[in-house]
């Protein structure tokens, strides 16, 4: 079956500095059988690549002029991995509210802000949602959050060099893990 | 967005790893090898691989399973396969050098050491090669440092392939492209090996590493860029340019200056980010890990102008052992120790306590290790390994095994350091065990 794509270009929406996670997830969810999605973004969006990968689709991402991407979402074929996800595809869909709390974690010395991340994280409430900025992507935060329960979303800013990550505390936080 | 593991083995990989590098040191001290016997003496060629193969290329392979994934931001293509390739890595080491010592007339068996151990190294490198190669493939396009893996992987392979060629005549094959290969192949085998497969994975991990734990940005500039492609058209040259020329009877050594040329460019390029890394840190305050590979890198800085040097003198070919010696030792096994140093205490912290961070007090990082007990042991490593290296030079085999005897002296010292930081022992008591942390076992991680 020939994949037909649908153009989404959140460029203008990552230069006037907002985010476009939502538009984005509409848009996936709109798209008929064997239709895909034609990103552009003004850097290369590698936390999406990772949750569209788990929602089904396989991607080619190729670097444009003044450092922009263009990336093809297709279907696979494959039904997506996490059907019932347990932390980082929980309802990536679903709007999440307004950050309660705001860290700028930037300038600490590694492995500070996952700390700082995790320590804060142990005194919200479920639902609710943290906002950090760091210097690079924390890989090793987010099995930590994963075990906890807690969900996030995370990429660079339009920068590309401010990593913002957003956590929505679970259910589970609060119990002895 | 998905995490990066904890790699099962990796803290396997770096026992094996170090138990050689003891081994090798102690068989230095006790004279045997070069200098004592001539650079081709069987002894010589076991002690080489019990340094390049049980050292280094296992500490990288441990490393780089768990440091690809961080590099790529994706999850390592198979979790389950690097034990069974330290197997398949280890076995074929030993047979290697029952071979070796076969060859020398040390042991009187009769086995087909050779062919066996080509076999096994094949299939243990094959299968880094895949696991590896699977991960950095489904993660295109790669970041820079992860590129200058790749250029290292292709790298082990032609050094492996050339290795096996050199077993298989060893074992007695008569096919005559084979010995001509074997005849004349072994610069290309070391250049490929120290050069591409080693120094340059080491370079690639660097400018990750490096920039990650002193807070500097991560370079994608022109001069990295130049360092990976004038480093990447080397490798080609030395290898597919000097095993053309071995075929088709051209000059392999005018082969071989022009890739060593090129090297030297991505060297020095390689060496401009490094400063510029060093300086736009936001770290003011730098850790002994990092002060400790600054002086691996000088001696990397050394080298590159020794060779300069020996070669403009023309007395490169009569002082090629001890430059080796300064690349195997200076460089790659300063840089492997001083970065095990950050490694150890970094993932031993997060297998301990990542569980209960922000649920409990936790130690800090820092508080895995003692720099200034450490310190004293990495000073004298980097001063042993200059001595040995002069004694290379000044052609005094007594002089080096002294140097040697205090390398492994050194390299005790910074063990026992290491196995500390993995059991917590400079931990306040009060901190070290909190409710829901166990201690970590010394040999591997716990799986996540």
């Amino acid at each position: 079956m020939q994949t037909t794509f649908v153009d989404v270009d959140v460029r203008p929406i990552l230069r006037a500095g907002g985010e476009p996670f939502e538009k984005i997830m509409e848009a996936v969810n709109a798209l008929g059988p064997g239709q895909g999605l034609r990103l552009f973004a003004t850097f290369k969006p590698t936390p999406l690549l990772h949750v569209l990968d788990s929602k089904g689709f396989t991607h080619e991402a190729k670097e444009l002029d003044g450092g922009e991407w263009e990336v093809l979402f297709s279907p696979s074929g494959a039904p997506s991995k996490n059907e019932n996800p347990a932390s980082a595809a929980a309802g990536p869909d679903s709007p999440w509210p307004e950050p309660m709390t705001h860290l700028d974690n930037r300038d600490l010395d590694p492995p500070e802000p996952l700390v700082r991340i995790l320590a804060t994280t142990e005194s919200m409430q479920p639902g609710e949602v943290l906002s950090a900025l760091l210097c690079r992507e924390p890989l090793f935060l987010f099995p930590e959050l994963a075990k906890r329960g807690h969900s996030w979303r995370g990429g660079f800013e339009p920068d590309g060099k401010t990593y913002k990550v957003l956590v929505r505390i679970g259910e589970h936080s609060g119990s002895a893990a | 967005m998905v995490g990066v593991a904890l790699s099962r083995w990796t803290m396997t990989y770096f026992a094996v790893a170090l138990v050689a590098l003891l081994v090798a040191e102690c068989l230095m001290a006790a004279g045997f090898g070069y200098p004592a016997v001539a650079a081709g003496a069987p002894e010589t060629l076991a002690l080489v691989h019990i340094i390049s193969i049980g050292w280094l290329s296992l500490l990288m392979c441990g490393a780089l399973f768990q440091f690809v994934p961080v590099l790529v931001a994706s999850p390592l293509h198979d979790s389950s396969l690097p034990l069974p390739t330290l197997g398949c890595l280890v076995a074929g080491l030993i047979v290697l050098l029952l071979g070796f010592l076969k060859l020398g007339g040390e042991i009187d068996l009769e086995f087909s050491y050779f062919p066996v151990a080509a076999a096994l190294l094949s299939l243990g490198f094959a299968l880094v090669l895949w696991n590896l190669g699977r991960t950095l493939w489904a993660a295109r396009p790669l970041p820079l440092p992860a590129r200058f893996v790749v250029v290292g992987l292709f790298s082990a392979a032609a050094t492996v392939s050339l290795g096996a060629t050199f077993a298989l005549v060893l074992g007695g094959t008569s096919n005559g492209t084979l010995l001509n290969i074997a005849s004349l192949g072994l610069p290309i085998h070391i250049a490929a090996g120290l050069g591409g497969w080693l120094t340059c994975t080491a370079i690639g991990v660097s400018y990750r590493l490096l920039a990650m734990f002193m807070l500097a940005p991560d370079l994608d500039g022109p001069t990295a860029r130049g360092a990976l492609y004038s480093g990447a058209v080397a490798l080609a040259v030395a290898v597919v340019g000097g095993v053309v020329a071995i075929f088709a009877g051209g000059n392999l050594a005018a082969v071989l200056g022009a890739a060593g040329l090129l090297g030297l460019l991505a060297v020095v390029l390689y060496g401009r980010d490094v400063l510029f890394l060093y300086r736009a840190r936001k770290r003011r305050k730098i850790e002994l890990n990092s002060r400790m590979a600054g002086l691996a890198l000088v001696n990397l800085a050394m080298a590159t102008t020794l060779i300069i040097v020996l070669l403009g003198a023309g007395k490169f070919e009569h002082h090629v052992a001890a430059v080796v010696f300064l690349v195997a030792f200076g460089w790659l096994t300063g840089l492997g120790l001083s970065k095990l140093y950050k490694i150890i205490p970094f993932l031993t912290w997060l297998e301990c306590y990542g569980p209960i961070i922000g649920k409990a007090p936790t130690p800090r990082v820092q508080d895995l290790v003692t720099e200034n007990r450490a310190i004293k042991w990495f000073v004298l490593y980097f001063f042993a390994v200059w001595a040995a290296t002069a004694a290379l030079f000044l052609e005094a085999p007594m002089a080096f095994r002294g140097a040697a005897a205090a390398m492994l002296i050194a390299t005790i010292g910074i063990v026992v350091q290491l196995v500390m930081s993995r059991r917590l022992v400079d931990v306040k008591a009060a901190l070290r065990l909190p409710d829901g942390v166990r201690k970590p076992r010394l040999l591997f991680s716990r799986a996540p």
